[in-house]
């Protein structure tokens, strides 16, 4: 036990001190970065200072120090607090009074650490150092807490309109936060209560290595500074380091050979783990330039695709507008199914380089409040012409209650309606379609029903695939490659909704459901 | 008056499309085909909004539009980016930068351009 007491807090600083320095020196200017240094160095203090608790022989010194040790978390919330604000993009600032309360608390606090307030007394156990806190120290761990919700609070707003990549890396961070708080608030608040002191000048170290391990495996998994590769070497370095330092402490020279053999195999396992990480991340490093490479290529085979085709289009629009003189009748015709073909490939190049993006992950969602029943009203607008070039009915039915704004990316969404309704235009040659929004406890529910071919069951379930049609698109002569209900589908998901049909059979029609939270 | 409108294309078949559609709709067209020109004819002419393309040779059409942006001679005109290069970040970028729109050419007949122009010019 005395041993975990010795090597835990120097692990701990030996982790946290380089993990601070590395992330400091990649981006010396980044406030992120600068503040993650001094966050790490408030840490160190809390560290250090509870660690010569322990070890000094001089009671008085002992005192002044154990009193000293609270200024680390005083100066540690709230520039964690402020990290949460600048984390992961440096969008918000502390608000004027938020300055004003946190320099308040700050400053009265530090005022009183070194009185009988924080620590009345320290003495000497078998163990070591016990102490009898103040009312300040109990005020401290409210303090910390406190911060600890309103750090929690910012993560979570930001969480929300966080990407993938930004979502994953405050995960982690919250977890890591989570057990720190746990850990901490039980060695330094909880089992002092009842009189347990004994872990309190382990507490910081046993609480901040959960932060450490988890802003590591986000750096090593994720990405969260670019610095895994060194991490992994600090790492390895750190606890080689404390193996030799075993190999000199130890006792007799059975304990020395188990130590050195020890060391030796950690030294060989410790090369061959900075050898595989190395390796991992140059592997990914070259999958995500080549994932980088095809997205640009798509974007450059799409944007010379579609030059040629806008083209067509523009000539073509003008000469049926009439913007060269009159069209003869009998070019009309043709004219206009050249327009309509036209048309039909720049659809399929779009669809593709959706699809692509789709199957590659390159696409983020853009959160924003938005009133669905516009967004529904206005594609049904923009769709309402080709209904009625094909004798049939397109109808949006007015809500039975208010819809509240969702949040969602509005350009998705409304592609995901419109490939739904394009769809049943295609499928139904009598009747027409019907649209609803619904709202339910949680969540809105989008309705696309369609007087046209109807679906078999196993249809239906297959019918999301790319390339997939029912058996009515094999029969029917339809337009397009089978990809607007994927590219539906995908939408949907990355809102982490849900989309699926449901037909009694063919020629009973079918009915698509859109389900998005309410959020 | 005429309103003076800036193309900055770099394909010529599509410059002189559009260049037509707008003259034959009252505008005043100015073409320019690469992004210096296209800096230059702004900074002369004053137009009442650049259509700018993106994919231009030498330089990427965001680059001109940070130009545009810090020149305070320039730099309130409205510009509407206006290209076939669709990529979600350089369209951020563009927005960002203060393009009031982010137009895919294929998707638009010239003349539902127009109409879009014509609405912004309104504004």
């Amino acid at each position: 036990m005395n041993q975990l007491f010795f090597v835990l807090p120097i692990l701990s600083f030996i982790l946290i001190f380089f993990l601070g320095i590395i992330v400091f020196l990649k981006n010396p200017k980044g406030s992120q970065n600068r503040t993650f240094f001094a966050f790490s160095l408030s840490l160190l203090w809390w560290l250090v200072v509870n660690f010569i608790v322990d070890y000094i022989k001089d009671l008085s010194i002992s005192f002044r120090f154990s009193q000293l040790a609270a200024i680390g978390p005083i100066i540690a919330a709230p520039l964690f607090f402020y990290f949460s604000l600048i984390f992961p993009r440096s969008e918000k600032k502390p608000t004027k009074i938020q300055v004003f309360f946190i320099l308040f608390f700050c400053v009265i606090l530090l005022i009183l650490v070194p009185t009988k307030f924080n620590v009345e007394k320290v003495w000497s156990e078998e163990w070591g150092v016990n102490f009898k806190p103040g009312w300040l120290y109990y005020f401290l761990g409210l303090y910390l807490a406190s911060y600890f919700i309103l750090i929690f609070k910012n993560l979570f707003i930001v969480y929300k309109k966080a990407n993938s990549l930004e979502k994953t890396q405050i995960e982690y961070l919250l977890l890591g936060l989570f057990f720190t708080l746990t850990i901490g608030l039980i060695t330094n608040l909880g089992l002092p209560l009842v009189g347990y002191n004994r872990l309190v000048t382990l507490g910081p170290s046993l609480s901040v290595l959960p932060f450490v391990g988890f802003v590591a495996y986000a750096i090593v998994s994720k990405h969260l500074f670019e610095i895994e590769v060194i991490l992994t070497e600090i790492l390895v370095g750190a606890i080689g380091t404390l193996l030799l330092f075993q190999i000199f402490m130890a006792q007799n020279t059975f304990w020395k050979m188990t130590n050195s053999l020890m060391f030796i195999l950690f030294f060989i396992f410790g090369w061959l783990l900075t050898k595989y990480t190395f390796r991992e991340i140059k592997r990914r490093e070259e999958a995500e330039k080549l994932s980088q490479a095809k997205t640009e290529f798509l974007s450059i085979v799409s944007h010379q695709l579609r030059t040629p085709l806008t083209a067509i289009k523009g000539y073509l629009s003008m000469i049926l507008e009439g913007t060269y003189g009159k069209v003869p009748i009998v070019a009309q015709k043709p004219l206009e199914n050249i327009y309509a073909s036209n048309e039909r490939l720049i659809r399929l190049v779009n669809d593709f380089l959706q699809v692509s993006r789709l199957e590659t992950g390159k696409i983020d969602i853009e959160l924003k409040k938005t009133n669905l029943e516009s967004l529904i009203r206005s594609t049904v607008d923009e769709l309402w012409i080709k209904t009625k070039e094909k004798g049939l009915y397109l109808k949006f039915e007015k809500p039975k209650e208010q819809i509240p704004e969702i949040l969602v990316d509005k350009e998705k969404i409304r592609q995901v309606v419109l490939n739904l309704i394009d769809n049943a235009i295609r499928y139904t040659s009598v009747g027409g379609i019907n649209i609803s929004l619904e709202k339910r406890k949680n969540y809105v529910r989008i309705i696309v029903k369609d007087s046209g071919e109807g679906l078999e069951k196993e249809e239906a379930e297959r019918l999301f695939k790319s390339f997939s049609r029912g058996a009515a698109g094999q029969k029917m002569w339809t337009e397009g490659a089978g990809l607007g209900l994927y590219i539906a589908k995908k939408l949907v998901e990355l809102h982490k909704g849900k989309i699926w049909a449901i037909s009694e059979g063919k020629q009973k029609g079918s009915t698509f459901y859109v389900e998005l939270a309410i959020q | 008056m005429k309103n003076k409108i800036l193309i900055i294309e770099d394909e010529k078949i599509l410059a002189e499309m559009y260049k037509e559609k707008f003259e034959a709709e009252g505008f005043d067209v100015f073409l320019a085909f690469d992004s210096q020109e296209g800096l230059e004819v702004a900074k002369k002419e004053k137009p009442e909004l650049i259509l700018l393309d993106i994919l231009l040779p030498s330089e990427n059409g965001v680059y001109l539009l940070q130009k545009i942006k810090k020149d305070n001679n320039i730099s309130k005109i409205p510009v509407i980016a206006f290209s076939n290069y669709d990529d979600q970040k350089t369209k951020n970028e563009a927005m960002e930068l203060g393009a009031i729109d982010y137009i895919i050419k294929a998707n638009h007949t010239p003349q539902e351009i127009i109409e879009k122009i014509k609405n912004y010019l309104k504004k």
